[in-house]
């Protein structure tokens, strides 16, 4: 079977099924009259798998669009330098944190240069979040994380 | 209270400074945010929700839909000079809209897209102050099963509405009630899917991180994998007043898009998409000169941006009344205001009127706001719209981030955007429309209550659904709409009407 849209979708609906219905076996499933916690998970996990094979079935009859190929790059850096970014909020403070993600994301883009110009650009703007954020907005995120002596 | 009442009450609610300050940089905010090419309502309203958060609940409210309706517009700028609808509802504004722009008239079409906006806000808003205490007496007589049929029309709408198969669509809506179903059941308080309870997960997923996650942070990755062949024309804007031609051609039209938005957009799933394209075909059909559309005709600006508006405004009703989102965004909304404290639904129009009725007066001034602000900020949008998308991911990752934080104060919110990103992305890359899912995660949970408590009532007959006259009514409604997908008449226009542009 090729690898096409209806093959990767059908996977997963049937995937994420048929983990779904598994996981809530083990939940009282109650009657009609008493639904249990147990009822609707395996009702619409039932309903997922299915659609999902419903769906691999198709892929077989018809031929689906191919998948285009994926430009790993951006896919990989923006998402982890957002994980990074979770990390290290709370021990670096927000200026920080937020200079660290808008560099880090923007090495996803092809045209990206690291210079001073970014370097200035985005200490800028994290000063800027700072003041807007937790200044005027008074979101609770601290300035300077528990990592740095300023803390306290 | 009668209508008179509501919108006096209502006047004094939106009038005061604080309520009509912020009114006015939710419009601002929304609209700056909302002609950035790639962004549509969804991410612009999770970008821009920490601003609503310290804020009394009706100012909220009020921000936050002058940012919803502010992000539309902005939208709808950006499809005209630039060719890249926001959202699939803004995707027939850049057939005739765009071409009009490359004939040197980007400043009429956007002066009619306003126009007639404003035309169909302020009869929207109208239609909400009539209709809204009706349906809310109305909605307070239903039962559970009426709800439950509600739902399931909902998210059969919003399956048959968004563009590919209808198998893709249902399978995305039970994802997104399996989603929906992580954390404790409220009934039993047994934990759900929460990894051996994992005090992150007891609490339910949080609707606007996965909103975040699957439209913000996914429209990104799906941008930055085209970068090169993203182009970066913006048509200049000149004259801005519509000449007296222009007004004669486009009077009738807004005013037939005015009229099916306005109906349409009360339908639940997508009746802003619905109106938009289907003022479009009205129009194509009842003028003289077919042939231009699509080639500049101005009624092919005004009529849609008038239906796409008027539903805008009249999607708050199922909202407001019943609680139950039509759409995407106004699922969204709910999150966001459940964030604040608040569980929309018939009881608070009794209970809590100043936030209903200054939250109707609020939107016309809105309105009005975004007539006076577009027409002469445009050039400032216009340079906006310029910017690269190099320059703008960034800045928007770390609004996202923020956003979500800001939220639960909880890092681990970040984490589930990052992860919803690449899941959104995933989807994307196979054609899949994330629509529906976003709905059933709010309809979901809903789906399962009333469920639970209409076979409580029934003691498990589910013929209870069949012998109530308003749930099957309802029933009969979402039969018919499933039926109407296999006509293969029906089928062409689908196929058509939702081709998205992108």
């Amino acid at each position: 079977m090729r690898l096409n849209q209806d093959v990767l979708l059908g996977l997963f609906f049937t995937l994420t099924g048929l983990v779904g219905g598994l996981g809530a076996l083990s939940y009282p499933f109650g009657s009609a009259s008493r639904m249990g916690p147990g009822f609707f998970p395996i009702i619409i996990a039932a309903l997922l798998t299915l659609t999902g094979l419903a769906i691999l079935f198709r892929a077989r009859l018809a031929s689906s669009l191919p998948v285009e190929a994926v430009m790993w790059r951006s896919v990989v850096i923006v998402p982890a330098t957002i994980v990074i970014f979770g990390l290290l909020l709370e021990k670096l403070g927000l200026p920080l944190a937020v200079f660290l993600l808008l560099l880090g994301a923007a090495t996803a883009s092809l045209k990206f240069e690291l210079g001073l110009r970014a370097a200035l650009g985005a200490a800028l703007f994290s000063a800027v979040c700072a003041i807007v954020f937790v200044k005027l907005l008074g979101l609770p995120i601290p300035l300077a994380g528990s990592w740095l002596p300023l803390a306290g | 209270m009668d209508i008179f009442d509501g919108l006096l009450l209502g006047l004094s609610t939106a009038t005061t400074l604080s309520n009509f300050a912020y009114c006015f940089l939710g419009v601002f905010l929304g609209t700056a945010v909302g002609v950035l090419p790639g962004l549509g309502p969804i991410a612009t309203i999770s970008m821009l929700l920490p601003f609503t958060f310290g804020l009394p609940v009706d100012t909220a409210l009020i921000m936050l839909a002058g940012i919803f309706y502010g992000s539309q517009y902005g939208g709808s700028t950006t499809a005209i000079l630039m060719n890249l609808p926001g959202e699939a509802s803004s995707v027939v504004t850049t057939l005739d809209g765009h071409a009009m722009a490359k004939q040197g008239k980007a400043g009429r079409a956007l002066a009619a897209a306003a126009i007639g906006s404003f035309f169909a806000g302020t009869v929207g808003t109208l239609f909400i102050a009539v209709a809204g205490p009706l349906l809310a007496s109305m909605a307070l007589t239903f039962g559970p099963a009426e709800y439950f049929s509600l739902i399931v029309l909902g998210l059969v709408t919003s399956m048959v509405l968004t563009s590919g198969s209808l198998l893709t669509a249902l399978g995305m809506a039970l994802f997104g009630m399996m989603l929906g179903m992580v954390g404790t059941d409220v009934n039993s308080g047994f934990a759900r899917y929460t990894l051996g309870g994992s005090p992150n997960l007891l609490d339910g997923l949080d609707f606007v991180v996965i909103a975040t996650g699957i439209f913000g942070l996914g429209d990104v990755l799906a941008n930055l994998q085209n970068e090169h062949t993203r182009s970066a024309g913006v048509a200049p804007v000149s004259r801005l007043f519509p000449t007296r031609e222009d007004w004669r051609r486009m009077t009738a039209p807004i005013m037939r898009g005015t009229g099916i938005g306005v109906l349409l957009g009360i339908l639940p799933g997508a009746g802003v998409l619905l109106a938009s394209f289907a003022s479009y075909a009205l129009e194509k059909k009842v003028s003289r000169h077919p042939e231009q559309f699509g080639k500049g005709a101005i009624e092919g600006v005004a009529a849609p941006e008038a239906a796409n508006n008027a539903a805008a405004q009249t999607c708050f009703i199922p909202m407001l009344t019943l609680g139950l989102p039509g759409t995407a965004t106004m699922a969204l909304m709910i999150g966001a205001l459940v964030v604040q404290g608040i569980q929309p639904g018939p009881e608070m129009l009794t209970q809590q009127p100043t936030l209903f009725w200054g939250l109707v007066v609020s939107m016309w001034i809105g309105n009005l706001l975004l007539l006076l602000l577009n027409l002469p900020l445009v050039g400032m949008w216009a340079k906006l719209i310029s910017v690269p998308y190099r320059f703008l991911f960034p800045l928007i990752c770390v609004f996202m981030a923020i956003g979500v934080y800001s939220i639960n104060n909880n890092v681990f919110d970040v984490y589930m955007m990052a992860l919803f990103g690449v899941l959104g992305f995933f989807f994307r890359k196979v054609g899949a429309e994330p629509a529906p899912l976003i709905l059933a995660l709010i309809l979901g949970p809903m789906a399962e209550e009333y469920l639970r408590r209409t076979l409580l009532i029934s003691h498990g007959d589910a013929t209870v659904f069949f012998t109530s006259p308003v749930s099957l009514g309802i029933l009969v409604v979402t039969v018919l709409l499933l039926l109407s997908i296999l006509s293969p008449n029906f089928r062409k226009v689908r196929k058509e009407g939702l081709q998205e542009a992108d």
